[in-house]
């Protein structure tokens, strides 16, 4: 893979023995670490749509309540889903050295993730006049759930704008798509979290009300 | 090239300047895992001066030394320092100190993460204990169920603070799980494959995965919580079709992992000095190691049995209470093995395994007051009483509280380079042990004869009174006990023999270093090709080329996960002031919406997220991801 960065002793020549017994620069840490940190953030979205089911099964709120409107959540989906293609085409430039596409991919991705963000605020301020998170338990794990991801959105642009904003792009002692690959990484995970929310908190209920 | 050379070059490359940025900023993992072991110590003695407080009032019957709102809060304070400011941080600071020597490393993976979690740690206890600074310390118990802490019904900051502590406590505990699973898996010596680390790595790391899959559920409740508290949200609100068991579900889903977070190191430390004091290599590593897993991952199916008499239907019961003693199975295949190490070797009776011989008695016993517990007629009688209060301690003081002892007197002198008085240590043993028995033994009488928890005082005539002053006088001289120690520990810093490399001629790695081990840990990167590198014939830092010194900058080597194979070179970070800065920015996002001044949140956020943005930057000097 491309991503091996030799060690070179050239940089540090302070000592008289051999360099050391390998020779490649480790990258890997970073990587699963977050992994594991999206591990644990996907646990804390299970662990609450545990408590939607909870809630809705206790209550019956798929046959009393209103189905939720997917006009503005499928779009947002179509958004996301082409945001994750458009990030991971850019990953792959960088890896073949073409920073400047990779930056404008990177670019791309952040004014998608906006897009979506208005698209929520479009959604909510619609939604908020039937139902608010203090309506009844139904709306607080709906609203809760959303605006959580919605949270883990902003999360996302900040990190792919601080790899936009990053300086050091150059090939010096790391493979520059590195920081790159790990915000991406995160951002697949928040667009996956979002296919789930469509699928369990939008499409589910209107499947259920059409049966 | 002389080692006195190479020596000078790695102290001067790794050591930790003592300034005031030096002590603000170390990210040294021995400097990190005293100060994680000396911080839950201090919640050790304020939990232990709670309980205290907490005896004294259940003396006599009618007792009026508390009044019933601070014995809420006392008991409550209790529980919350002993089980998640003592009893896992400072399993965290021993792993912390031990697990880079263990292994060969020159630090932990992220050593800037280890830092940030150090000080998110101390600052969650100090938020904490800001509620009874205040007088209002959460006062509903240490799982705080609904419709109790919402706010109708406790009005006061207690349960605010309760929550955003936890958060921040959870973050900390998080990141130090991812810490200690990357380092585990990635930063082994060479030729310290899967099959020979030692049984430690297998605990911590087990301990590592439980956390990532099950603080989340802890942090979903006390989102869920804070929001119904202050934001008007229905969640746990009848009315609103909220529902109490959701949070009993959710809570009880974390809450019996953290069981095992707390109890599965502590036995990793076990099958550390069992061998090593029975003069022989342990015996059935493999199902050792086996179990310890499968503990993990059968502890994610009992939570259930924390809620039997909540009416529950008979075939859930029913399957919680089979997973919840096939989980004892595995506890058991230890113990077996622990006996079996000490039975085939010759014993030496040190301080350190008079405390590793009375855990096991302990624990057998806490064991099967919990396979009895798991009978659901039999916790329909006792749920709530004073023998769950038995059980508890039996597994949490045995289960924790005495591995911690033993390696306090087993590993001190790694730390300090000086040997614990032996003598008094097992005064303080045989002390602890006593009291422990008066104290908790009593308990599951007490619970039969019927004295609920948490009740702040009794009536007179239920013959209560002499069982309770039982109690009392036992859980006093369990602080007596406690107090040798801590006074023999400060006593044998001055006074203690000097300990040298390995004075209980041990097997593993750790040993092979100085006492206390200089900054860089061992000279060359040892090698490894058994199970106990110290026994065999192999010498660990036979370097002739000097290939693996590694003082070209502050390296380490990264190795594949299952066969330790050299793969490449980990630079490691500097000391930096900017993961306490982190932990300060998420103290006071955190404060700020306990006591709802959402003005003070948004600089805060601000604040956090330039350092992050700056913490994370890469430098092409010191870079490290």
């Amino acid at each position: 893979m491309s991503s091996a960065v030799v060690f070179d002793p050239g940089q540090h020549r302070v000592t008289d023995h051999p360099p050391p017994i390998v020779q490649v620069v480790d990258q890997s840490r970073g990587t699963w670490g977050i992994m594991l940190f999206i591990t644990t953030e996907a646990c804390l979205f299970v662990m609450l749509f545990v408590a939607y089911f909870f809630l809705v099964q206790i209550n019956g709120y798929w046959r009393i309540e209103e189905r939720p409107k997917l006009h503005y959540s499928l779009p947002m989906l179509a958004v996301l889903v082409l945001s994750s293609f458009v990030l991971h085409w850019g990953e792959q430039q960088v890896k073949k050295g073409l920073l400047n596409k990779g930056r404008l991919a990177l670019g791309l991705t952040i004014l998608l993730g906006l897009f979506f963000l208005f698209l929520t605020y479009l959604e909510d301020t619609e939604h908020l006049r039937t139902l608010t998170p203090r309506s009844n338990s139904y709306g607080s794990i709906f609203y809760t759930i959303v605006s959580l991801h919605g949270l883990h959105v902003c999360v996302g642009l900040l990190m792919l704008s601080w790899v936009f904003f990053l300086r050091q792009w150059e090939p010096a002692q790391r493979a520059p798509h590195r920081p790159y690959h790990n915000a991406a990484m995160y951002w697949h995970f928040v667009d996956t979290v979002w296919v789930f929310v469509v699928g369990i908190l939008y499409v589910a209920p209107n499947l259920y009300k059409s049966l | 090239m002389s080692t006195t050379v190479v020596q000078q070059r790695l102290t001067a490359l790794w050591e930790t300047p003592k300034t005031l940025h030096g002590w603000l900023g170390t990210v040294d993992h021995k400097e990190l895992g005293k100060r994680y072991i000396a911080t839950a110590m201090v919640f050790l003695i304020l939990g232990g001066v709670e309980a205290l407080l907490i005896r004294l009032q259940l003396w006599g019957p009618q007792g009026n030394l508390l009044t019933p709102e601070m014995y809420d809060q006392i008991f409550t304070m209790h529980a919350l320092s002993m089980i998640f400011w003592y009893a896992s941080p400072i399993l965290s600071g021993f792993s912390i100190f031990l697990v880079p020597l263990l292994i060969g490393a020159r630090d932990l993976a992220f050593p800037r993460l280890n830092a940030f979690t150090y000080w998110a740690f101390l600052f969650s206890g100090i938020l904490l204990y800001i509620g009874p600074v205040l007088g209002q310390a959460p006062d509903a118990g240490w799982f705080a169920y609904v419709p109790y802490t919402l706010s109708r019904y406790s009005p006061s900051h207690g349960l605010d603070l309760y929550n955003v502590s936890l958060v921040l406590l959870t973050i900390s505990t998080t990141g130090g799980a991812i810490n200690f699973l990357v380092t585990i898996l990635r930063m082994r010596a060479p030729g310290m494959s899967i099959s020979k680390m030692p049984l430690m790595l297998y605990s911590t790391g087990t301990m590592s995965i439980i956390a990532i899959l099950s603080l989340p559920a802890l942090t979903a409740c006390n989102i869920m919580l804070e929001l119904d508290r202050q934001w008007q949200t229905h969640f746990f609100d009848v009315a609103r079709g909220g529902h109490p068991l959701l949070w009993q579900q959710l809570f009880w889903f974390f809450g019996h992992p953290w069981v095992y977070i707390v109890f599965l190191p502590a036995t990793g430390m076990i099958s550390m000095m069992v061998p090593v004091f029975s003069r022989r290599p342990i015996v059935g590593y493999a199902y050792i190691a086996a179990s310890t897993v499968l503990t993990g991952l059968v502890g994610f199916g009992v939570w259930l049995h924390h809620m039997f008499t909540t009416g529950i239907g008979h075939l859930g019961m029913s399957f919680f209470a089979a997973a919840s003693m096939t989980i004892s199975i595995f506890t058991i295949i230890q113990v077996i093995a622990w006996v079996a190490t000490m039975w085939l070797g010759k014993p030496v009776m040190t301080a350190a395994m008079h405390y590793v011989v009375g855990f096991i008695a302990l624990i057998v016993v806490g064991g099967l007051s919990g396979v009895a517990t798991a009978v659901i007629p039999l916790d329909w009688q006792i749920n709530d009483s004073y023998w769950v209060v038995a059980h508890i301690h039996y597994v949490l003081v045995g289960g924790n509280l005495f591995p911690v002892l033993a390696a306090l007197y087993y590993w001190t002198p790694k730390m300090t380079g000086r040997l614990m008085n032996e003598r008094w240590g097992k005064i303080s043993f045989w002390v602890t042990f006593i009291g422990f028995q008066l104290a908790f033994f009593t308990m599951h009488i007490l619970g039969v004869a019927g004295m609920p928890r948490r009740v702040y005082t009794y009536v007179s005539g239920l013959h209560w009174g002499w069982m309770n002053q039982v109690i009392t006088v036992g859980a006093f001289i369990v602080a007596l006990g406690i107090l040798i120690t801590i006074i023999n520990f400060f006593w044998s810093r001055k006074h203690g023999a000097i300990a040298g490399n390995d004075p209980w001629h041990a097997d593993t790695l750790e040993w092979s270093t100085e006492s206390p081990p200089p900054p860089y840990g061992s000279l060359h990167i040892p090698t490894v090709i058994s199970r106990h590198p110290l026994w065999d014939e192999h010498e660990e830092e036979e370097d002739p080329r000097g290939e693996c010194i590694l003082d070209q900058g502050r390296l380490t080597l990264v190795t594949t996960p299952l066969d330790a194979q050299p793969l490449s070179i980990a630079r490691i970070a500097k000391d930096t002031i900017k993961p306490l800065l982190a932990a300060l920015g998420l103290f006071v996002i955190l404060g700020a919406i306990a006591f709802r001044m959402m003005l003070i949140v948004w600089p805060a956020i601000l604040f956090t997220l330039i350092v992050l943005a700056l913490w994370l930057r890469p430098n092409p000097e010191t870079e490290e991801a």
